[in-house]
């Protein structure tokens, strides 16, 4: 109900800082310092593996009767066959829509029946199904959740409703500057290679998907020694294990081998400095991304990552205090570190008004290069690790958020065990660790630029700035290729 | 841990059948610590410690029902200045204390209450405490930031009164729903009154309600609990109690004797109908059969209302129904909004039609079963959190009378019977207690008249 404008100054450093400034004061008159940070322990997780390949992974966690179960296929969206991209989020979506003993309707309504949810889509490097329950419910959700998993139809009706539905979110997010931008992002970092494309699909790829392409998708990525099963909750390992083998036991594992997903080290990617504009004249505001590569997540810098990161990100990080707080120029700026399977993508961005656009792009390549000319000192780095340290408990408070923490540690063959190291691996790190990443694996000069908006009120700015840019009209932009233009795909 | 069960129940594996223990055995109980500061202030608290997070929350027993005559809207306004400067915070330093150690923190005002809620890691708990007690005494209600709060919520009414498609019938529904009782009043206030208040007028309200005797904080999670009445006691024992009075409303909402009608007009593409009846006050005992009922109308895609008007006859695009409960008097609301091409006699019909069943025949137990299942869940999921487990303890305090009511709430929702729900649905919903209100689109029929409000309002 409350919409309040956040419009003041204030810096972090003063606010949380002052807190560590024990001087003697009336004890009313300054906040109180924080105490130390509490660490958590968490049961070491149940984890096996099935005569078919299938990990079953347990984690107890008995305060509320709920059980969340989670079946993820070690495969997403980076599987998408180049001319068809959107197929695995389209299979993931359609799982639930109908089985072979069950319509899309039945399927609803036992759910609903249970009290429960069922979701299930596609991310990069993994699809997944979940279900959450009362723990009495479990059985019956996961003989649910196996059906849906082993024995979906693909029903043409419905591969044809999803995809209508999906062209129409499509049309909706090409016409909004935002997504613009994070689409060709994707693209000029990525290029051809798999994390390149719209995970949802683009227009042409949606319309060339049939039921047999989700059909074989399904059957060549949904197989047991492909997937990991997450339980947690108020559930005993042994009841869990159980379960897993009566729905998920007797599912054959295919004579032909699979492939593995391991990182290849070689995403294509691209981090040459490029500028890209999308020139979108009816634009009411640019949209200025800075994206690079970052990280894999077993990279063993991923901590000093997602510390440098949070330095940047959040309403108190540098972005937004200098983009925001201090110039007005937009009602928010962020950053995002994502660490994938293979690297990532790193991204800063900030929608500002058409004729900041260039100032706005400087912006964000400055703060990136202060990130190792002028790293954090304690005071400015305490409160960016906090964030992160209070963003990761509170997750964990839920049974969902507990399985889904622990299903991408397996997901990515890391020890289920960093769950309870997490907060003191964050505190460890130290201003040198920030200024190092951001050094090493953030380099400006070799971070690309894209800004989508009105090009003429933004372009004579920036040309002062780099040499060599590329505009595109928005009509002319393609993004099934790395090119970028319509009629210059390979 | 302090959550136990009153009684586990034995999964059989061995028999697919076997996943019958009801849910009434396996709720979780909150053992709370319940006292009273000399100045009037109750806390309630609960230790957990299996996440380092803490949930704190003041309850202010101050609503929209206690908005001042002519200055509706005044409740809502509060709890935007709180987040002003005090004595010795700065204006949105609520935000910085959470947000920037890895918490969040927000408020909501409704008929009854104003809430403020923050979650921090558990190493800020004392800070946050200190902020709290720090706005309740130190609130600077200066003309600044009066006057630069009332122009947000004026923003806010437009935004989410004037601009969405249905936000006027939402609107409307309240307010034509009762007839006396200050409820009829929209807890956004109107511009009009905004508009005429003065400050001296907001200094009045905030120190006839914002005291500690109106006041109940709530703590959950991960803390010691004589370290949380040290710094309670530091905190909040200095913050002298109000000699005044603590005025409360005494209005009663008559029965309704005849059918009310009435046709709004809005900037909405397709019609809408929305019915409503009186139901009796939130902790009345009927209340548990109303909710289910609810659900039984509404609750997901295999719920009655849902299967007979969207699904199968295609009469309506959405439908809902909600039993919105309030301290002295509540509503029960119905609405629909058409699809394409269908009359709201039609629709009006069918909703109609659906209530009756309910009236002439009792539900299925595996229907019954179902609505309880939904329920359980979600009351379940929302109390899995530091917060949601505050803000269930909260609403047992502050709006049912009673903290213990957290433990025993489920307990009879699983003992309502099919006959329960045909009772209550023969009492509260009948022809002549129904107000019903047709939402038409202005475009279409712009000639005929429109009501009163709507005419007082313009466009």
């Amino acid at each position: 109900m409350s919409s309040r404008l956040h419009i003041l100054l204030l810096s972090v450093v003063l606010l949380t800082v002052n807190a560590f400034a024990l001087k003697a004061q009336t004890p009313q008159a300054t906040p109180p310092p924080p105490a130390n940070p509490r660490t958590i322990s968490f049961p070491k997780p149940a984890d096996q593996t099935l005569p078919n390949g299938l990990r079953v992974v347990v984690v107890e966690r008995h305060e509320s009767p709920l059980v969340s179960a989670q079946l993820m296929i070690k495969n997403g969206g980076e599987v998408d066959p180049t001319d068809l991209a959107g197929l695995a989020d389209m299979t993931a979506n359609l799982i639930t829509k109908g089985t072979q003993s069950r319509g899309a309707t039945q399927i609803a309504e036992e759910i609903e029946s249970l009290g429960g949810t069922l979701e299930s889509g596609a991310r990069w490097d993994s699809s997944y199904a979940t279900v959450s329950v009362m723990s009495s419910k479990i059985g019956k959700a996961l003989e649910i959740l196996a059906d849906v998993i082993r024995r979906p139809t693909f029903k043409p009706d419905e591969v044809e409703r999803l995809r209508q539905q999906n062209l129409d979110n499509l049309t909706l997010a090409l016409s909004e500057p935002g997504s613009i931008a994070r689409f060709v992002a994707a693209r000029v970092v990525f290029g051809d290679s798999p994390y390149g494309h719209p995970i949802g699909g683009t227009p042409e790829s949606l319309t060339k998907i049939t039921p047999s392409d989700i059909a074989r998708l399904h059957s060549r990525y949904y197989r047991p020694d492909n997937a990991i099963l997450v339980i947690g909750g108020d559930i005993s390992a042994k009841q869990a294990q159980d379960l897993a083998v009566r729905y998920f036991g007797d599912w054959q594992k295919p004579s032909d081998p699979l492939i593995e997903s391991t990182a290849t080290k070689q995403s294509g990617a691209s981090s040459d400095g490029r500028v890209v504009v999308i020139d979108k004249p009816d634009a009411g505001q640019a949209v200025v991304y800075l994206a690079r590569t970052g990280i894999d997540r077993k990279d063993q810098d991923y901590f000093r990552g997602i510390v440098a990161n949070s330095v940047l990100n959040g309403y108190s990080g540098r972005l937004n205090q200098e983009i925001r707080i201090k110039r007005g120029l937009s009602y928010g700026a962020g950053s995002a570190l994502d660490a994938r399977r293979d690297v990532g993508p790193f991204v800063a961005s900030a929608q500002t008004k058409n004729e900041s656009g260039a100032q706005v792009a400087d912006l964000l390549l400055g703060e990136l290069g202060r990130l190792s000319s002028s790293p954090p000192v304690d005071v400015e780095l305490a409160p960016r690790k906090a964030v992160l340290i209070g963003n990761f408990s509170r997750n964990l408070e839920t049974a969902n958020g507990l399985v889904s923490q622990i299903a991408s540690l397996a997901l990515y063959g890391l020890s289920l065990d960093e769950i309870n190291r997490y907060i003191n691996n964050v505190q460890s790190i130290v201003p040198a660790d920030v200024q190092q990443f951001a050094g090493s694996r953030l380099d400006v000069k070799t971070s690309n630029i894209i800004i989508v908006g009105n090009a003429k009120a933004f372009l004579p700015e920036l040309q002062k700035h780099f040499s060599k840019i590329d505009v595109i009209p928005v009509s002319q932009l393609d993004l099934n290729s790395a090119s970028l233009r319509k009629g210059q795909a390979k | 841990m302090l959550s136990k069960y009153v009684l586990r129940c034995v999964i059989l594996l061995l028999l697919g059948s076997a996943y019958v223990c009801l849910a009434q055995d396996r709720m979780p109980q909150l053992k709370f610590s319940d006292r009273k500061l000399d100045n009037g202030l109750r806390v309630l608290s609960v230790a957990d410690s299996s996440s380092p997070t803490v949930a704190i929350q003041m309850w202010y027993h101050v609503g929209s029902k206690d908005d001042p005559p002519n200055r509706s809207g005044f409740a809502h306004l509060f709890e935007h200045i709180m987040f002003k400067s005090t004595k010795n915070m700065k204006s949105e330093m609520m935000d910085r204390l959470t947000e920037d150690v890895g918490g969040f923190n927000n408020a909501s005002t409704g008929d009854d209450v104003t809430i403020y809620f923050e979650v921090v890691p558990s190493n800020y708990l004392e800070t946050l405490i200190w902020a709290e007690a720090d706005r309740l005494s130190g609130l600077n209600i200066d003309d600044a930031n009066f006057r630069s709060e009332r122009d947000v919520v004026k923003e806010e009414f437009r935004q989410s009164v004037l601009a969405p498609p249905y936000g006027k019938f939402a609107y409307y529904m309240r307010q034509k729903s009762f007839t006396v009782h200050p409820y009829k009043r929209p807890t956004i206030g109107s511009i009009e009154d905004l508009d005429a208040a003065s400050l001296k007028d907001v200094q009045d309200f905030h120190s006839t309600y914002y005291r500690p005797d109106n006041a109940t904080l709530v703590v959950v999670g991960d803390f010691d609990q004589k370290q949380l009445d040290a710094w309670v006691d530091k905190y909040f024992g200095p913050i002298a109690k109000p000699t005044t009075p603590l005025p409360r409303v005494n209005v009663q909402e008559p029965a309704r004797k005849a059918e009310q009608r009435l046709t709004e007009r809005g900037a909405n593409d397709l019609p809408a109908v929305g019915i409503t009846y009186l139901t009796p006050k939130q902790a009345d005992a009927d209340q548990d059969a109303l909710r289910i009922a609810d659900v039984i109308l509404s609750g997901g895609e295999s719920s009655r209302l849902y299967h007979s008007l969207v699904y199968e006859r295609q009469l309506a695009a959405e439908v809902n129904s909600s039993d919105e409960t309030r301290e002295e008097v509540s509503l029960f609301v119905i609405t629909a909004v058409l699809s394409e091409g269908k009359k709201p006699e039609d629709v009006e019909r069918s909703l109609l039609a659906e209530i009756k069943k309910l009236q002439d025949a009792q539900v299925s137990p595996s229907e019954l079963e179902k609505a309880k299942n939904q329920i359980i869940t979600d009351q379940l999921l929302e109390r899995e959190t530091s917060n949601g487990k505050a803000l269930a303890l909260g609403e047992a305090a502050v709006l049912l009378g009673d903290p213990s009511r957290v433990n025993t709430d489920l307990a009879r929702l699983q003992a309502v019977t099919a006959a329960d729900i045909q009772r209550v649905m023969k009492k509260y919903f009948n022809d002549n207690s129904k107000l019903v209100l047709y939402y038409l689109p202005e475009a279409k029929t712009g000639k005929l008249e429109h009501s009163k409000v709507n005419s007082k309002e313009g466009k």
